[in-house]
């Protein structure tokens, strides 16, 4: 059971990064706690997700689209569109290692052709390279999800429960 | 005379419309979000328009009553400086407006106690931002040594990005300034002997230049159906991520990793 005082902590420090992105976007000050909370909860889904051996690109999936889901209930709850919680919340998970690892496999690749590592770079680059593109691909539509099934223009057209209308 | 006023009523409404629709798209709002917005607040007034929004200018045409158009109006967008605290206000805006019927001198006066809006305090936002870098490291699983570094490296990369803004720099190569310093000031983690073969440190000292608004923003344009603007805005994001990459490399050409 260690593993998830591990992903716990990682939960908390993905919640804090949430919150530096949130203080340079120049949040409402109302809406820091509900930022920090979905960051962390983000985090713990994709970290929990990844303990049990499923695909990187599906946990950021599933953590995205659960930040937009729970961007709704907050919009209604401290009056403020939704893109105010989930922009923030989802960039924690932007996979950094993957994509410098990209880069630098890229600059390799520019080298000799001839040179015995090229081949397994090429492979090991084309692995990074998939996997941050499609991971960027499902942050930034898994938080827009909700938006689409629901089928409404605003948040406000959406009833939401243990939310008491003004 | 009659006819006279109501052009100036017309004249009025489209500024303030325009006023609002740049406001939202200089502090990060999707297309979406600006054209239903402004059209709410034209609708509540009864006004008929047609709006083409790009990433520095909006063009709005207000029609009369046979649907024909009456005039057009261009405005510049201002550079995007993201502000999130302008996109609620301006939502708020829009919903208190139809409820309560404010008048547009009520309109304009509230626009501009949200321009004027204070921001978080520098010295917060740095030190917000350096503990963001130390999370990265720590979702990167960096060591509590690493995590340090991290932190002085994105509080030192945010105010050379910051002064490179004031001092007029392309903000591109603002990006790159601030990538370099940051990575290298992570790269003495690992020089020092702090860290293990992963520089976890260097590697995570950049995320905090992560263009996480034009990335989101140019799929939820796409998704809308405002593919010119989404297109427009991944290529910003590609053109940061570039900046930050050259800026990460430059350092380690120096210390040779």
């Amino acid at each position: 059971m260690s593993w998830i005082f591990i992903v716990l902590y990682k939960s908390v420090w993905g919640g804090i990064a949430a919150l530096g992105f949130a203080a340079l976007f120049n949040v409402p000050v109302r809406s820091l706690f509900h930022i920090f909370l979905f960051g962390a909860i983000g985090i713990f889904i994709k970290f929990t997700m990844l303990h049990y051996a499923l695909n990187i690109v599906f946990a950021s999936l599933a953590g995205a689209v659960a930040i937009g889901f729970l961007s709704i209930p907050a919009a209604h709850y401290k009056h403020t569109p939704p893109l105010i919680f989930y922009t923030p919340a989802v960039i924690p998970m932007i996979p950094g290692i993957l994509a410098y690892r990209m880069i630098l496999g890229f600059i390799t690749l520019t080298g000799n052709p001839k040179s015995p590592i090229y081949y397994t770079t090429l492979l090991e680059t084309v692995n990074y390279g998939m996997k941050v593109v499609f991971i960027l691909i499902s942050l930034s539509v898994g938080v827009v999800i909700p938006m689409l099934l629901l089928r409404k223009d605003s948040v406000k057209d959406i009833k939401v429960l243990f939310v008491k209308k003004q | 005379m009659d006819e006279l006023e109501n052009n100036q009523n017309e004249k009025e409404m489209a500024d303030v419309l325009l006023r609002t629709g740049s406001l939202l798209m200089s502090a990060g709002a999707n297309t979406g979000r600006v054209r239903n917005t402004v059209n709410r607040m034209a609708e509540v007034f009864d006004y008929s328009i047609d709006l083409h929004i790009s990433q520095r200018s909006i063009m709005l045409t207000m029609l009369n009553e046979n649907g024909a158009s009456h005039f057009t109006i261009v405005r510049v967008t201002p550079a995007h400086v993201i502000n999130f605290r302008t996109i609620s206000g301006i939502s708020k805006l829009s919903w208190s407006m139809v409820e309560e019927k404010w008048t547009l001198y009520q309109i304009n006066d509230e626009l501009k106690r949200l321009e004027e809006l204070p921001r978080f305090p520098r010295w917060l936002v740095l030190t917000l931002v350096g503990l963001a870098g130390a999370g990265f490291c720590a979702l990167a699983d960096g060591a509590p040594i690493e995590l340090a570094f991290t932190f002085v490296a994105s509080f030192v990369g945010l105010f050379v990005r910051q002064e490179a803004l004031k001092g007029g720099f392309n903000p591109y190569v603002a990006v790159y300034f601030s990538a370099f310093a940051a990575s290298l000031i992570a790269g003495a983690c690992s020089k020092l002997g702090f860290s293990d073969s992963q520089n976890h440190a260097y590697v995570t000292s950049v995320l905090f230049l992560i263009p996480g608004v034009p990335l989101i923003n140019s799929f939820s344009d796409i998704l809308d159906g405002n593919v010119q603007n989404g297109v427009t805005r991944g290529f910003i994001a590609f053109l940061i991520s570039f900046s930050i990459a050259i800026g990460i490399l430059t350092s380690a050409l120096i210390y040779q990793f």
